[in-house]
């Protein structure tokens, strides 16, 4: 599937995730590339973006055995931002959902 | 690829398309290749999920990452800066055609008093009957409705092309530094229906009630004065 067509929705899926608890960049790339068909590399500048636009924020935490890892969360904006593309989406994809189904019975 | 290559081939790229913080994005990658390397994956299959080094580059710039100074932004200001100039010295030109057209219609409208008072403030009204002075003053207070119907439209206009302008000027500053376009704005004024057709009806009523007194008016100075250049027998140049 086209790159460009995936990147709006992989934001949303990112924000799904931090909604649920904060996580470290490793975390959110195996977590989107275990569902969705992806190269590895992707999700890092989607998470650069969704920071510049102030809606993830980062901070540092040490590990046991390791360097500090750099975790990221979701903002206010980010959250409210988050519940609106979503219901936005979900809409959207069903209205095309309706379409594409239309065009398998129009064939018959 | 092994890992180091991965990383300098990635830092070249983004030095290429002048993205800020390589130091901050690189380190996110290396942490990758930690991860991976501690779950027993070769450098080269990391390198190989993670995606080709150019591509991945170009995403973060497709991301809308601030280039850096004296880039495309730079020119683009200084490109609006001389388009400024000329559309500022344009919007001027527009202006003084309103003050003019709105000046032109005070003066109908004074004429138009004095023509029908009578009164004469230092002689400047030339010597005419008082009959076809008010059918002339009818016609010149119509010539003064027209003229601020007009007014109201030109003004509406010049305020429409600014704000069309000025958003056109925005978008093209938010283009240059990638942030998020607004709709562009149409050159026409989007008056209410209402308003647009009273306007319109107002300039028609105006324009031929101006001919009507106008053709009226000479008719009766021709029929007063017994000659068809009534101007001469009644001396308004001093000849």
């Amino acid at each position: 599937m086209n790159i460009q067509y995936k990147k709006g929705v992989l934001e949303l899926c990112v924000l799904s995730l931090l909604k649920k608890r904060d996580c470290y960049g490793y975390e959110i790339s195996e977590y989107l590339s275990d569902h969705i068909d992806i190269a590895d590399g992707t999700v890092y500048p989607i998470l650069r973006k969704l920071k510049k636009e102030g809606l993830l924020s980062t901070y540092m935490q040490e590990e046991s055995g390791g360097p500090p890892r750099k975790y990221y969360s979701l903002t206010n904006l980010g959250r409210e931002t988050y519940e609106k593309e979503r219901a936005e989406y979900l809409y959207f994809a069903e209205k095309v959902e309706i379409l594409l189904e239309d065009d398998v019975n129009d064939k018959e | 690829m092994t890992r180091n290559e991965f990383l300098s081939m990635l830092a070249d790229e983004l030095k290429k398309n002048r993205i800020t913080d390589i130091d901050d994005i690189v380190s996110e990658y290396e942490q990758h290749f930690a991860f991976k390397m501690a779950d027993g994956f070769s450098e080269e299959e990391i390198a190989a999920k993670l995606g080709k080094p150019d591509v991945l580059a170009s995403q973060f710039e497709s991301a809308g990452e601030v280039r850096k100074r004296g880039g495309r932004k730079a020119a683009t200001i200084m490109g609006l800066c001389i388009v400024d100039i000329f559309a500022g010295a344009f919007f001027i030109l527009l202006m003084a055609w309103e003050v003019i057209m709105a000046v032109f219609s005070l003066c109908n409208a004074v004429i138009a008093v004095c023509l029908f008072s009578g009164i004469s403030p230092w002689s400047l009204i030339p010597t005419i009957p008082s009959w076809p002075g008010i059918v002339f003053g009818l016609s010149l207070a119509s010539l003064s409705v027209l003229s601020a119907a007009g007014c109201i439209y030109f003004a509406a206009f010049i305020r429409q092309l600014m704000r069309s302008y000025s958003r056109f000027h925005q978008n093209t500053i938010a283009a240059a530094s990638g942030s998020a376009l607004l709709p562009s704005l149409a050159i026409n004024p989007r008056l209410p229906a209402k308003t647009n057709r009273r306007i319109r009806s107002v300039a028609l009523i105006s324009l031929a009630m101006f001919t009507a007194f106008f053709v009226l008016g000479m008719i009766i100075s021709m029929i007063m004065s017994g000659t068809l250049e009534f101007w001469h027998a009644w001396g308004w140049f001093g000849y």
